[in-house]
């Protein structure tokens, strides 16, 4: 362990810090910048509110990981408990925990930020070439060995089905094809920042603060003063026994999209937009499993390795879209998101290496029906965030349905169980397609899971319409960034890695092009 | 009710499973007592398709998930650790109401079945609590008993092992 390396769990007194640039949350966005900016010669501090776990650590076991690397240790719900999130909390943030899939943002999403926010990414302000540097950074290359069963069967339905499907490009370099991306790589071979950007920016100077929760930024007129923070105790629970201040001359927040709209909220920043926190979106997401008669073996083997685009973007905006994708299989994902109780749920799990599983993401945030959630704080300012599914949502989710099952079919499954807490098996599509239009698409009996988190802090050209501008930089604060997904108008229709690592390069690109031709004003 | 299922239903997961229908204490504050007597009705009968036909290694099996699942409860944030909290209070009553009214006089009379069934009530309650009981202790309980590398034979999975 070096010095550029504190444990704030450790700390035995008060402590003051003062730096070039801070930055809150070491995930896609806050690692990408930790890099940019260090190398860039500024004096950076990258605080984490997780643990500075590593590769030694990652046991691939789903009770150690849960807890200690997710959100509210992987249970982490909306408000009203309907909807399960995903979202890493660890060195590295949910990039450390994730399956690896890396898309460029979709033209249509890009076309439609345009078209409603003002945010123009065409010629000069073009992602492309921060996809580029992201993509050659990270080693993201489409995945040259076959995919696993599980995917496999994706990729068999659409070819029998004649729907459109693609094969991903994963972040890995010398991976061996084990299948617990989820519970952080054991081998380092995926390229999260904390394999990535993180070592390379503490290499040059920068300095990491793990186990410490931001709970304030301070304010005066245009300008951010200072940051409070609190150690966290061994469960993650924030600490009230010690306190640490930093000043910086420039603040990026980068906690993702329920912590960063939380810290700001708490600290009760300027919002004449009214959008702070507002529009949160998840791709809400339906399962479908389907038991096969040969071993599927979801556990092992790349998670993600092939989607389809099919019905993400259908002709009418009328229809929500969504994309369909397959999970990683492991006990307790499937224990807890299989249905009933007893004998029936006993029964299923007997058959874990016999089930398939596909996914659909909602590709919420097109449709004045489809705004999303809103994060709030609790009784101990902790962010909880309330997400209602409208009719138009729960209309995509009946249709996602169907196409899973369609598609199950199609591959050879014998039977067909949509994640409903009204469902049962199905034999025949027939069958199941009868079935699945009687289904009652109501909240606690449709099971809704996310793991992808965007918004809350929007971008748009005019300060009426956001919360930063298409730089990330605050509309009111001057030395304030938002540098992560929470900045997303809506959400992507693709897993938002990719489009986060560019959207951040760019900015800090920006952000130092500023710093150079300005003496003060920006920093 | 069979020898093995009499045996596992009135498995006492907690000091407070011994005191029956008298086991329910109303409180909004933490109480482990209510949280033990609930795991003691509940865990059983969720899980006894599940478990290994010995019944101590059943027995082990139930007091394991109990650890985890207490030991898990610690990481989420403490507003949900004070509404589960609430939960365990406001279902330890309605199991001891169930009691009186069901005739049967200590928790180990409940069968697996009855309790699978109050489960069932619970999930298509009218009252959105409950439903969030049913989903909230479904996903606490099974998460904590297939989280054990020793529960995963009838899987037939194992983790691979690098260090």
């Amino acid at each position: 362990m070096t010095t550029s390396q504190l444990d704030a769990s450790q700390f035995t007194r008060d402590r003051h810090f003062e730096t070039d640039i801070v930055i809150i949350g070491s995930g896609a966005g806050g690692g990408i910048a930790a890099e940019q900016l260090t190398q860039a010669g500024y004096k950076v501090l990258l605080l984490e509110e997780g643990a500075y776990y590593t590769r030694d650590n990652f046991v691939m076991e789903e009770r150690w990981a849960y807890p200690n690397l997710y959100q509210e240790g992987a249970a982490r719900k909306t408000r009203d408990k309907s909807i399960g999130i995903l979202q890493g909390r660890t060195v590295g943030g949910s990039t450390t925990v994730n399956w690896t899939t890396s898309i460029r943002t979709p033209q249509p999403t890009l076309d439609y930020w345009q078209r409603e926010f003002g945010l123009d990414f065409s010629n000069e302000n073009d992602l492309t070439p921060f996809f580029e540097k992201a993509e050659q950074r990270l080693n993201i290359h489409q995945w040259p060995v076959p995919p696993n069963a599980n995917n496999a069967k994706l990729q068999q339905g659409c070819e029998k089905l004649g729907w459109q499907y693609t094969v991903i490009k994963r972040n890995v370099n010398g991976c061996a094809n084990l299948g617990y991306c989820g519970m952080g790589c054991p081998i380092n071979a995926k390229q999260s920042m904390l394999v990535s950007t993180i070592p390379a920016a503490l290499a040059q100077g920068a300095t990491l603060i793990s186990r410490l929760s931001v709970r304030k930024l301070h304010w005066q007129n245009d300008r951010i003063t200072g940051v409070d923070a609190v150690p966290v105790d061994s469960h993650f629970q924030p600490r009230q026994d010690i306190h640490v201040s930093i000043v910086a001359k420039h603040y990026i927040v980068a906690a993702g999209a329920i912590g960063s709209p939380a810290l700001l909220l708490r600290s009760k920043v300027p919002d004449p937009s009214g959008r702070l926190g507002k529009h949160t979106y998840l791709h809400p997401t339906v399962i479908s499993g389907a038991l096969f008669a040969d071993d599927i073996n979801g556990h092992s083997g790349a998670p993600q390795s092939i989607y389809s685009d099919q019905f993400v973007w259908p002709d009418t905006d009328n229809k929500p879209g969504y994309k369909l994708e397959v999970p990683p299989l492991h006990p307790v994902l499937m224990a807890t998101k299989l249905i009933g109780t007893g004998a029936e749920h006993a029964a299923l799990m007997q058959n874990f290496n016999q089930l398939q599983v596909v996914i659909a993401l909602q590709r919420d945030g097109f449709h004045p029906q489809s705004q999303g959630g809103t994060v709030q704080l609790d009784q101990q300012q902790q962010p909880v965030l309330d997400y209602p599914i409208s009719d138009y949502v729960w209309q995509g989710m009946r249709e996602a349905l169907l196409s899973m099952a369609e598609l199950q079919f199609a591959a050879g499954a014998k039977q067909v169980l949509p994640i409903h807490h009204d469902a049962k098996l199905y034999n025949s599509w027939p069958e199941a397609k009868a079935a699945i239009a009687a289904l009652p698409m109501e909240k606690l009996r449709q099971t809704v899971v996310s793991a992808h988190v965007m918004g809350g802090c929007n971008m748009s050209a005019e300060p009426t319409k956001g919360v930063v501008n298409q730089d990330g930089r605050h509309h009111q604060l001057k030395n304030l960034s938002v540098f992560d997904g929470s900045i997303l108008p809506t959400s992507l229709g693709a897993n938002p890695q990719l489009t986060i690592y560019a959207l951040v390069w760019r900015n800090c690109h920006l952000l130092l092009n500023k710093f150079n031709t300005s003496v003060d004003s920006s920093r | 009710m069979d020898r093995r299922q009499f045996l596992i239903s009135g498995i006492a997961l907690g000091a407070a499973a011994s005191l029956g229908v008298a086991g329910w204490h109303y409180s909004v504050q933490p109480n482990s007592d209510n949280r033990d007597w609930v795991l003691s009705a509940i865990l059983p009968a969720l899980l006894y398709d599940a478990l290994p036909e010995d019944t101590t290694l059943a027995m082990a099996q139930l007091q394991r998930s109990k650890t985890a699942i207490t030991d898990f409860i610690a990481f989420l944030p403490l507003s949900q650790q004070q509404e589960l909290q609430q939960l365990f209070n406001l279902l330890a009553q309605r199991i001891t109401e169930l009691a009186f009214t069901g005739h049967f006089t200590t928790l180990a009379a409940l069968s697996i079945n009855q309790r699978l069934a109050i489960l069932q009530q619970w999930r298509d309650s009218y009252l959105t609590t409950l439903q969030q009981a049913y989903h909230g202790l479904r996903e606490l309980l099974y998460g904590a008993y297939y989280g054990q590398p020793e529960h995963w034979q009838p899987l037939a999975y194992t983790a691979p092992k690098f260090r």
